[in-house]
């Protein structure tokens, strides 16, 4: 027993020195925002900064109007994806999972499919698309392909919630008089909350995070969501300090965060659902 | 359900109002862009001088694979990639599974902390080790040099010998947190009475995982595996952050070469070609995943 004892000791100590590696590079970036430009470009750096100060932080919202531009962005392009993949597959998701009709199967095995296809498959056909018809530099541009990348993540989840509703419940909507959308609506919808939180998750955490489609379709730095306008900002912003990043690193992380930390378990499930993307 | 399909023509109006949205999209946005990158790879086609792309069947493909040197070395670098990412997520993934599931408390709190990575954008990770890893004013190298190691400092993407592997240690911080809770979840599906046994036999902690729990938890490190190496093929966003795919070409991968010949050089044709190489090597290693991922799922529902 005392031989399990000293083990777990062991091995406590060797998890909590691989877990504070691992918190490293967020703390990091935290403490990087709040230092003082001097403080940071110090040479040799230090671990422990001199002087603290949210001007960064202040920095970022009041004078950088880029950067509130791409919170909008960002904010705008990240709730309207959700929920139009919400509503999207809760209706398809009631039609493959308690409907039948013909051609059924082979509809869902080809919406399914599209899961494995690699995402750099899509890229170049929809920045021609997007070209041709001027929705380059909108919301919607991203909004779209967003939405289509989503959707059939939403339906898998959506159909499993559905298909496990007991047929009963419908009939007898439909017996008191619903028609089939109101039954849909009031009654179908509401039971299946738990699948569409997931759905959400896997949605909101895919559009805040997207790099690839954003940087490609959206070639104007006005139109940029968050992931891609603070790498541009790196970029072309001489004067742009590290601190500066780092606050905007902190703003762009910490509400996902928070939302993680309160919906644990929701997060870690959704987005285990949709491990397959990229 | 018979009182619905009696009523036939609005039921299907019905069907067809809810199968509408999920259509529109996967048919404008998913099936015509698949097909119109497939005619696109059979061509050529640069998009700022020809009108139009030029039907030449499958010698893009041959050319590409056969004497295309940026396609050699970006699949070169892809695998290289994939085998360090491979070798260094697995192992420190299980490793850390196994001694996270041994404690007594605290499992939650440790498998909160290493998923925690996975809800950074992906660009904002390569910011952060940039800055971290940067020669100068860089924690690392300066923490190295603290510890008298300085002789080891680098410029460790600017440098081809280190990019690459600086770019795996940005993206297994981001993704182990996946893995691990793969491994957790197979680890505490085995059953703490066999592993007493073994203890009570006189086994110790090395030959109890050994003999008792790698061999138990070889699904599972199957399945985690696999989606390791599918993962490993899709590297995008890092290298175009961080390295922009230099020093050189050290850290050109085949999605970003794809996207260079597309969006640089305008080249659709070539851009599409690599895109569908890099899809088809991808899909068979998901085709394998979904085999050995099936019995699981059906088990599930």
């Amino acid at each position: 027993m005392k031989m399990v004892r000293r083990r777990e000791k062991i091995l406590f100590i060797f998890v909590v020195v691989f877990a504070i590696l691992f918190l490293f590079p967020i703390v990091w970036m935290f403490i990087t925002s709040i230092r003082t430009t001097q403080d940071l470009y110090k040479y040799p750096p230090t671990l422990i900064p001199h002087a603290l100060t949210f001007e960064n932080f202040v920095y970022i919202f009041t004078e950088m109007g880029g950067f509130v531009r791409y919170v909008v962005n960002s904010l705008v392009v990240t709730i309207s994806t959700v929920l139009i993949v919400l509503v999207s597959s809760a209706m398809g998701g009631y039609a493959f999972g308690m409907r039948k009709f013909r051609g059924q199967n082979i509809m869902f095995t080809m919406v399914v499919g599209v899961l494995t296809i690699p995402y750099i498959m899509y890229l170049i056909p929809i920045f021609l698309m997007e070209y041709e018809v001027g929705l380059q530099n909108t919301w919607l541009g991203l909004i779209f392909p967003y939405v289509a990348l989503n959707l059939p993540w939403g339906l898998l989840i959506m159909r499993g919630a559905f298909s496990t509703i007991p047929l009963d419940i419908r009939d007898a909507a439909i017996i008191d008089g619903c028609t089939e959308i109101q039954m849909w609506r009031k009654i179908l919808v509401p039971i299946n909350r738990p699948a569409l939180a997931a759905t959400t998750i896997i949605t909101f955490v895919f559009a805040w995070q997207e790099y690839m489609f954003a940087s490609t379709l959206m070639t104007k730095n006005e139109w940029q969501t968050l992931p891609v306008g603070i790498v541009w900002l790196r970029d072309e912003l001489q004067t742009l300090v590290m601190g500066r990043v780092g606050a905007m690193v902190i703003v762009t992380i910490l509400p996902v965060l928070i939302l993680f930390f309160i919906f644990r378990d929701f997060f870690i499930e959704g987005l285990s659902e949709g491990m397959l993307k990229g | 359900m018979k009182q619905l399909t009696k009523n036939s023509l609005r039921d299907r109006l019905n069907l067809a109002f809810f199968l509408f949205p999920t259509m529109l999209f996967v048919i404008i946005f998913i099936a015509f862009p698949v097909i119109f990158s497939g005619y696109l790879s059979l061509t050529e086609f640069n998009y700022a001088s020809d009108p139009a792309p030029q039907f030449i069947g499958l010698k893009g493909y041959i050319d590409m694979v056969k004497s295309d040197i940026f396609f050699h070395t970006a699949l070169y670098n892809q695998m290289r990639f994939a085998v360090a990412y491979f070798l260094i997520a697995f192992a420190v993934s299980l490793v850390l599974a196994i001694f996270v599931n041994e404690l007594q408390r605290g499992v939650q709190v440790f498998q909160v902390i290493f998923y925690m990575p996975m809800i950074v954008p992906m660009s904002l990770v390569g910011i952060t080790f940039a800055w971290i890893l940067s020669p100068d004013l860089g924690i690392f190298n300066h923490m190295l040099r603290l510890l008298g190691l300085g002789h080891i400092t680098h410029d460790w993407y600017g440098e081809p010998s280190t990019a690459l592997n600086s770019l795996v240690l940005a993206r297994t911080w981001k993704m182990i947190g996946f893995t691990l809770i793969i491994f957790l979840a197979g680890l505490q599906g085995i059953s703490k009475s066999l592993k007493e046994s073994a203890r009570v036999d006189g086994a110790n902690f090395f030959q109890e995982i050994v003999f008792i729990v790698l061999p138990n938890l070889k699904p599972y490190m199957l399945i985690g595996g696999i989606w390791i190496l599918i993962n490993s093929l899709k590297v995008f966003v890092l290298p175009q952050v961080i390295t922009q795919g230099g020093p050189g070409s050290a850290t050109l991968t085949l999605y970003l070469y794809s996207w260079k010949l597309a969006f640089e050089r305008l080249e659709m044709g070539e851009a599409s070609q690599v895109a569908y190489l890099t899809a088809f090597i991808i899909l068979f290693f998901t085709w394998i995943l979904n085999l050995i991922f099936k019995p699981e799922t059906a088990q599930k529902g």
